[in-house]
């Protein structure tokens, strides 16, 4: 069995974010990365996956510019078998189907039984890449998964829900899954895997020799910050009064109730 | 009175008492005898003493060691072996009964070369002689302290029977009486006629003996007799300092190929006297860890599978839970009195278990991967440390001030430990000591270079260590002896750390300039082992604390502090089995009657509040010297 | 311009979100040019409730394949009746459903969906979060052809349905021709959670306590708060070391890390162990007597007040909002 995990570089969660001069980008000076947390969770699956079945091939495959060699190692590191690096530096110009197409491009030759991928992403947050790639390969998908079981030729999945709620969905291998946060347990990255890491093949491709053509049906314009600012408020007067205001507030300005 | 006069007295005194008998001829066959058994005593004695040598020098060399500077090995040996003061000031009794037997054998070495030599007609030590007959009474003042002292040590571990011996060995009697055979064939000569049957009896009796003792050492726990004084003089020579990893190939203590040569002088050496266990604060509250089990199970691993084997360590002969239990409060390795570094070795099992991805525990990745994607170990954005920055108006680190102020995760982040960290703010401005923080802080490493993740300690100490030379930091004053430590000790794996400074060290030096506080209180000092055993600074934070008022102790103290239970990246890990570390220190410093208890360590501060919080209003206040430092002060800062 | 506004149901009802995204399409076109369109095998209700909000048609899409949810049902649907709309605009609810076949959908079309969009600017410029909250983005449509937005919920405030003096918007059939060899996927039926075990991670809502609430007597008054608004019930470690609660109630960092949309804390200061085991929260409501409690510097709301006067107050506020 041969799984293709696509995972993104995306800033270190705790990084500081400033926008770049252009007022289109973030400021990539001086920022730290990391693996995007989903996609960490996808690659994770695909690992407990060959860990029970022993007979799986993992490869990872990740679109941008040179610094994603660190978060591709680290993948390799926690156990994926090679890796495929699609270069591109102008990743951020691209749209999610644009990004996509370069994926698609990267994984056709490989064949896989089976596509991983991460919810969506920490930065840009659009959710689609997955769903997108599912198309472009011509392959049925299924999004937020939790859980994967091989059956046959096919797949079981758990699918979570709004409000607490779960589904079982089947569908045919191969497919394209995105995994949601928590479905498993990450593990963390260890000098050994780094080490073993070196010897594993580390393939990268040229965006454009891939025949990906790029996409730019929507345009980001420009990035701000937001207006409104985490700030506590204190909400004043009697216990009947402060509770009546609470559950207004909850219920139109924090929309949780 | 003159020295020469001295002299005169004392040997005129000697001249009056009885001659050591000796016997004055031997047969032939007696040499042959002796020189027979002589030979199969050492003979019996390689035979068990060969192989183990063997897996000492076969283990892997120790990487990082250094054997110079050799002033502090040899003031170590002086202390430790020569005069024993370890086994002596933590156990005055058993430890004098120790020293009795250990200084005898030393006056006895000489004793015993003569005893031997006179059988060819070669003693050296006339027993009639002044020099001679000087050092045999000499000698004999020792062999009847070393017979008390045997006799104590008897009765203590086959009447008293204290429960950190372990099972009473048939071995130790056997030892005991050997030695106080030797004692007392001694001792009978100098009341026995110098030529005769009863002389040549006593010389045999003495004789037989030592032969029979030799053999009996290797085989037993008395090897330490053999290893210890080596063990001591070749220590790593910091205190709990983890070694360096050899090369790509190592990952710490995962099988017997990676049991260096230390480490295996160690396991050999260990007398089991239980010391460690004692003390451990991880053992004494129902947890699986016993640092003295961890020794042997290697010594175990050792006799059974050898140096080179890839046998795991965890597993059969150690436990990872064990391991896995330990605050690395150092205790074990500060008690221990034949030179076994306990840290280390546990530390090394778990970097076994760790950089091989064997250890799993939920709390423990999530420690790890809260530090792999963000900036600090409570896994909180670190645009939260920003804001507080901000809002307490810290000036940035621009190399032009005196110090830069380390926060830590736990002065960042934690509310209690931003309150310390106001207040020692207030002492500086107040003061007049320029300070500054770093724009972006990431944690030191401490939790995981003691929970053995190297790859993420050697991430985080290299961009530590980025940072401060970027902003061309020279010396820091921090409120956590765990960042202290670890930026002065762990990170010089990995370049050249600037000072650093406790704020016990930096307060104490200036407690005559800070008022004291105006309500007087009793207060009790809880020593933090990563300032105390870790750093050896005990004086400096009660010389502030002393500011709240009377000083009293708690029954352990300064070197013998029993840990919090924070340490060792334990605060990260989740819920601990048995009672808990905390409540057993705060239970014993509430009991003190003190109601201050003072800190000076944010972890120490958190697991304390934890445990008070239980105690309700009767608990004692819990304050960290900066904030007693600081409440004298004019102003309000919380805390 | 012209907006197609595509309506999600659950179990017979349409979604609240689809309304906001309703809210949404106005920013875009008036109602004369909002066409609504609302999936099923069966539709009339869904449709007559659509027909009394403010939209110029409801579109009928019905098809025994649409009964249940598929991503290639509907995309091959949508797909269909897109073609034959020609809208400009296609707004959806950013729903888990809608992200999981839109994005495709838009593929399909060559276009790509603006998601989770929050704020419409003029232009149109979609306003969307980037970097989890901490920026905002302005996306706009680029070239030919519809433009596809997805609106997040609680962005734009629900319309409620129209006064009945206005004329119905008219109801069209459209139906689809779908293959069930076109679906791929087999949806099982939605099941819940565990229910026996507590499972404090995938709450929605929890309501924590802590030391102030002094005694186990005192923690049924709790519990009616957490029962009126849906929430479970979570400590601080006092708590549970008292055995007040179970230990797999305990959040902290010796327990369990949540992250529900709200966490309310009643009587807890907010030492640091708890508060690594929620900052995460959406939303967090601090109620406790001490102003200088550290809990409140996380909190977005704060009532600083005595937790017994305060917890009834609120279960009674609640029940009064819910009627």
């Amino acid at each position: 069995m041969k799984i293709v995990v696509a995972i993104k570089q995306v800033p270190e969660r705790d990084a500081l974010v400033r926008i770049a001069a252009n007022g289109k980008e973030i400021e990539e000076r001086e920022l730290q990365w990391a693996m995007n947390e989903p996609d960490a969770y996808a690659l994770e699956e695909a690992l407990l996956l060959k860990e029970k079945s022993g007979a799986v091939e993992v490869i990872v495959v990740s679109a941008g510019p040179e610094r994603v060699g660190s978060t591709i190692r680290e993948a390799l590191a926690k156990g994926a078998d090679r890796a495929i690096h699609v270069v591109c530096n102008h990743l951020t110009g691209c749209d999610a189907l644009g990004v996509a197409r370069m994926i698609a491009a990267a994984i056709k030759p490989e064949n896989p039984d089976l596509v991983l991928t991460g919810l969506q992403s920490e930065d840009v947050g659009m959710g689609q890449t997955g769903v997108i790639l599912a198309e472009l390969l011509g392959l049925p998908h299924a999004t937020m998964i939790l859980q994967v079981e091989v059956i046959g030729a096919g797949l079981k999945v758990k699918r979570e829900l709004e409000e607490g709620w779960f589904q079982q969905i089947e569908l045919p291998s191969p497919a394209v899954l995105t995994m949601q946060s928590g479905g498993n347990k990450l593990r963390y990255a260890t000098l050994m895997g780094i080490k073993r890491a070196k010897s594993k093949e580390l393939r990268t491709v040229n965006a454009a020799d891939a025949g990906a053509e790029g996409s730019s049906a929507i345009v980001l314009e420009q990035i701000a910050l937001p207006k409104k600012q985490r700030h506590t408020q204190m909400l004043q007067g009697s216990a009947k009064e402060a509770a009546a205001v609470l559950v207004e507030k909850l219920k139109t300005e924090a929309c949780v109730l | 009175m003159e020295i020469g006069s001295v002299r005169i007295i004392t040997s005129a005194m000697i001249a009056f008492l009885p001659t050591f008998a000796e016997p004055q001829r031997f047969f032939t066959w007696e040499r042959g005898l002796f020189l027979v058994l002589a030979l199969l005593s050492m003979l019996c004695f390689w035979w068990r003493f060969g192989p183990i040598l063997a897996k000492i020098l076969h283990s892997k060399r120790d990487p990082g060691f250094h054997f110079f500077p050799i002033g502090k090995r040899v003031r170590d040996f002086v202390w430790e072996v020569l005069l024993q003061a370890k086994v002596i000031r933590e156990r005055p009794l058993a430890g004098i009964a120790h020293a009795l037997v250990f200084w005898a054998f030393c006056a006895f070495a000489l004793v015993t070369l003569n005893h031997c030599a006179t059988l060819f007609g070669l003693g050296f030590l006339d027993p009639a002689g002044r020099v001679g007959r000087f050092y045999f009474y000499f000698a004999a003042l020792f062999a009847a302290a070393c017979a008390i002292g045997i006799v104590g040590l008897f009765i203590r571990r086959f009447l008293a029977k204290p429960k950190w011996l372990g099972a009473v060995s048939w071995e130790s009697g056997l030892i005991a009486l050997l030695i106080f055979v030797l004692m007392v064939t001694y001792l009978a000569a100098s009341l026995v006629p110098g030529a005769g049957t009863a002389g040549q009896v006593l010389w045999w009796a003495h004789t037989l003996t030592l032969l029979a003792f030799l053999p009996v050492i290797p085989h037993t726990k008395h090897l330490h007799l053999v290893l210890s004084p080596f063990t001591v003089f070749l220590s790593r020579g910091g205190f709990a300092e983890i070694p360096p990893l050899a090369d790509d190939e190592d990952f710490g203590l995962v099988a017997g190929k990676d049991l260096t040569q230390l480490v295996s002088l160690q396991a050999y050496s260990c007398v089991e006297c239980g010391r460690c266990m004692e003390h451990c604060p991880a053992n004494h509250t129902g947890k699986v860890l016993n640092p003295k089990e961890i020794v042997l199970g290697l010594r175990g691993y050792l006799n059974d599978c050898g140096p080179g084997s890839e046998e795991p360590l965890l597993g059969k002969y150690n436990s990872q839970q064990a391991v896995f239990e330990c605050t690395t409060c150092g205790a074990c390795e500060f008690q221990c009195p034949v030179g076994i570094e306990h840290v280390p070795m546990i530390v090394g099992l778990r970097r076994g278990a760790v950089n091989t991805g064997t250890w799993e525990d939920d709390h423990g990745a999530k420690l790890f991967l809260a530090l792999e994607r963000g900036s600090n170990a409570l896994g909180i954005s670190s645009t939260e440390r920003d804001e507080f920055v901000e809002k307490s108006e810290f000036p940035l680190f621009d190399g032009t001030q005196e110090y830069c102020l380390w926060l830590g995760c736990m002065g960042s982040y934690d509310p209690r430990g931003r309150d310390i960290v106001l207040a020692l703010v207030k002492v500086l401005r107040h003061l007049k000591v320029t300070f500054g923080v770093l724009h972006k802080e990431r944690c030191t490493g401490d939790p995981v270079r003691r929970l053995g993740n190297d790859l993420l300690f050697q991430q985080l100490a290299e961009s530590g260590l980025e940072a401060l030379a970027q902003n061309k930091v020279k010396k820091i004053v921090s409120i956590c002896p765990h960042c202290v430590r670890t930026i002065q000790e762990d990170w010089k794996a990995y370049g050249v750390p600037p000072e650093v400074e406790h704020h016990s060290e930096f307060l104490a030096r200036y407690a005559r300039q800070l008022p004291p506080v105006q309500d007087q209180k009793k207060i009790v000092f809880h020593d933090p082992c990563y300032l105390g055993r870790y750093r050896n600074v005990y004086d400096e934070p009660r010389k502030v604390a002393a500011l709240a008022g009377e000083l009293v102790e708690a029954p352990r103290s300064h070197e013998r502090s029993f840990c919090c239970g924070a340490g060792g990246g334990l605060a990260f890990l989740g819920e601990e089995k048995g009672e808990r570390v905390s409540h057993v220190r705060a239970a014993e410093l509430a009991e003190t009657g003190a109601s201050v208890v003072g800190t000076a360590c944010p972890f120490c501060n958190t697991m304390f509040r934890d445990a008070f919080a239980e105690k309700g209003e009767s608990a004692p206040e819990l304050m960290d010297i900066a904030q007693i430092a600081a409440r004298g002060l004019p102003g309000s800062v919380r805390g | 311009m012209s907006v197609l506004l595509v309506l999600e149901q659950s179990g017979g009802k349409i979604k609240k979100a689809s309304w906001e995204a309703l809210a949404a399409a106005h920013r875009l076109a008036p109602s004369e040019n909002i066409t609504a369109v609302v999936i099923g095998g069966e539709t009339e209700a869904l449709a007559a409730d659509a027909a009394a909000h403010s939209v110029s048609k409801v579109i009928r899409m019905e098809h025994p394949l649409l009964a249940q949810y598929t991503s290639d049902g509907f995309c091959s649907a949508l797909q269909q009746l897109i073609q034959d709309q020609h809208p400009t605009h296609i707004v959806f609810p950013h729903t888990y459903q809608v992200r999981d076949f839109a994005p495709a959908l838009a593929c399909r079309m060559g276009q790509v969906l603006i998601g989770d969009v929050v704020e419409i600017e003029e232009g149109p410029r979609f306003v969307r979060q980037l970097m989890q909250g901490r920026l905002n983005g302005s996306y706009r449509h680029s070239g030919d052809g519809p433009c596809f937005v997805s609106v997040q919920a609680g962005a734009f405030r629900a319309e409620a349905r129209e006064e009945p003096q206005r004329a119905q918007a008219t109801i069209e059939r459209f139906s689809p021709s779908i293959d069930a060899a076109q679906i791929r996927t087999q949806p099982g039926e939605p099941f819940r959670g565990s229910e026996q075990t507590v499972d404090l991670g995938s709450a929605q809502r929890i309501v924590g306590v802590g030391r102030g609430i002094k005694a186990v007597e005192n923690l049924p008054m709790v519990q009616e708060l957490a029962t009126v608004l849906g929430a479970e019930l979570a400590a601080s470690r006092p708590i549970c070391d008292n055995g007040w609660l179970p230990l797999e109630r305990q959040v902290g960092s010796s327990g369990q890390t949540v992250a529900p949309k709200m966490y309310l804390a009643v009587g807890i200061s907010g030492a640091i162990q708890h508060l690594v085991g929620m900052k995460g929260s959406q939303c967090i409501v601090a109620i406790n007597k001490d102003s200088d409690a550290p809990i409140f510097e996380v909190a977005d709301y704060g009532i600083v007040g005595d937790l017994f006067e305060v917890v009834p107050a609120l279960t009674e506020a609640v029940k009064a909002a819910k009627e």
